[in-house]
């Protein structure tokens, strides 16, 4: 098995802003915590599986009996996750999984290994996010030839995985079209209630007076909404905006869209209010 | 071809890209930031646009006047920040004859008016603004849709 992926959960967050253990909680019907959950899906790619931790933080539940890799000085957030684990093996190839991403699946997984497989050479192997198309560095592939570039950022004060594989031009797999908010990370009890009723995350952009009633230009907005209409409905009650379907019109990824479009994680939002060019 | 463009804008390049030999009439449009609106004083005016939709449908509408009239078309609309006088918008058709050319000018600029997602807001002497309301009525026919 010295060929074998390592697997590398990393559960050493500080789930500040979820208020308890984002690993130990259990979000699906299976019983699971985040953390048993994740160690599974890792152990089917994997020979040996790691629990990335916090010193002196304890194992969270459904990670019992699993080897603890501790962060290492001189690194801050996953970044000092991962070269904890280079440090216990400098020549294995990392399939790193962060614990707080409930709807990864074992097909997302296995894309990237394959990838990996082709050219071992390879530092790193990860997903664009279908939102903003920057790299998903908590589910993806650090390869031996990774740790050198990973211990020069840091030695740097960088720390920021993302920021590391968008400097070092790391090509990006797409994700598949079905698995577009696949990579939804929870931070917030609002993100949990999102996951646990279906909820996807759009984005949305506001123009003209509507923009000015909203207080905003952009935002994401994790939304149970089926269809354009839902969402107008749900955007209109919720900022106590006038979205009636009269007057304001919605387009869906830059083109016009009627009501009943279904919508997609990850797709733009408009709505427009009437226009006034000219 | 449709353009968006920050202030200030220049029509020269799309009246030469329109000009031809075969053409003998040639009508244009230019939509200037007016100085007063329903009795008020206005200094100025900010255009903004949703640029994506914005020059995909402007595209598409020049496309299709000038396909119903038979003519050559274009226009170019204006972004940010303009005073009284400054050019908002200019559409042009050049045509064999003048008949087909006015009657494309006139549904161009109307269709960029209704159809092309362009706000904006007017500020006032005294130092008010305003977004200023613009027609429902692309949204009560479900143009474009």
């Amino acid at each position: 098995m010295s060929n074998a992926l390592h697997g590398l959960l990393l559960a050493g967050g500080k789930s500040s802003r979820m208020g308890c253990d984002k690993a130990s909680m259990v979000l699906g019907d299976d019983g699971l915590t985040q953390a048993g959950r994740a160690l599974g899906i890792l152990r089917q790619f994997c020979g040996p599986v790691y629990l990335s931790l916090r010193e002196g933080q304890p194992v969270p539940a459904g990670g019992e009996g699993v080897p603890v890799l501790h962060d290492v000085p001189g690194a801050q957030g996953p970044l000092s996750g991962i070269l904890a684990a280079f440090h216990q093996a400098p020549g294995a190839a990392w399939l790193v999984l962060a614990c707080d991403l409930p709807l990864v699946h074992p097909g997302l997984l296995a894309r990237l290994a394959a990838r990996y497989a082709e050219d071992p050479s390879s530092p790193f192997i990860a997903y664009a996010s279908a939102l903003d198309g920057l790299p998903e560095p908590l589910c993806a592939i650090y390869g031996p030839s990774a740790f050198p570039v990973l211990g020069r950022h840091a030695a740097r004060g960088h720390f920021c995985p993302r920021h590391i594989l968008l400097e070092e031009s790391v090509p990006l797999l797409a994700l598949p079209e079905a698995d577009t908010g696949a990579l939804t990370n929870l931070n917030t009890p609002q993100d949990v209630a999102g996951v646990r009723t279906g909820a996807r995350e759009v984005r949305v952009a506001w123009f003209g007076h509507l923009a000015d009633q909203r207080g905003l230009r952009e935002e994401r907005v994790a939304t149970t909404a089926e269809t354009a209409g839902d969402f107008r409905r749900e955007m209109s009650d919720l900022h106590r905006l006038d979205l009636d379907s009269g007057v304001v019109r919605v387009a869906v990824n830059d083109e016009f869209a009627l009501d009943g479009h279904r919508l997609q994680a990850g797709d733009r939002v408009v709505f427009l209010s009437p226009f006034a060019g000219g | 071809m449709f353009l968006l463009g920050n202030h200030p804008i220049d029509p020269a390049p799309l009246r030469r890209e329109l000009a031809a030999d075969d053409c003998g009439g040639f009508v244009f449009f230019e939509g200037r930031v007016r100085d007063h609106h329903e009795g008020r004083t206005v200094t100025g005016l900010h255009y903004e646009a949703y640029r994506e939709l914005a020059e995909k449908e402007g595209r598409k509408l020049v496309r299709e006047i000038a396909l119903k009239h038979g003519v050559r078309a274009a226009a170019i609309h204006a972004t940010g920040d303009l005073t009284p006088g400054d050019l908002a918008v200019w559409v042009g058709a050049a045509a064999a004859h003048r008949e087909e050319a006015f009657a494309a000018c006139r549904e161009l600029i109307d269709a960029i008016k209704a159809r092309v997602p362009i706000w904006k807001r007017e500020s006032y002497a005294g130092g008010s603004s305003g977004w200023v309301e613009g027609c429902a009525c692309a949204a009560r026919h479900g143009e474009g849709q």
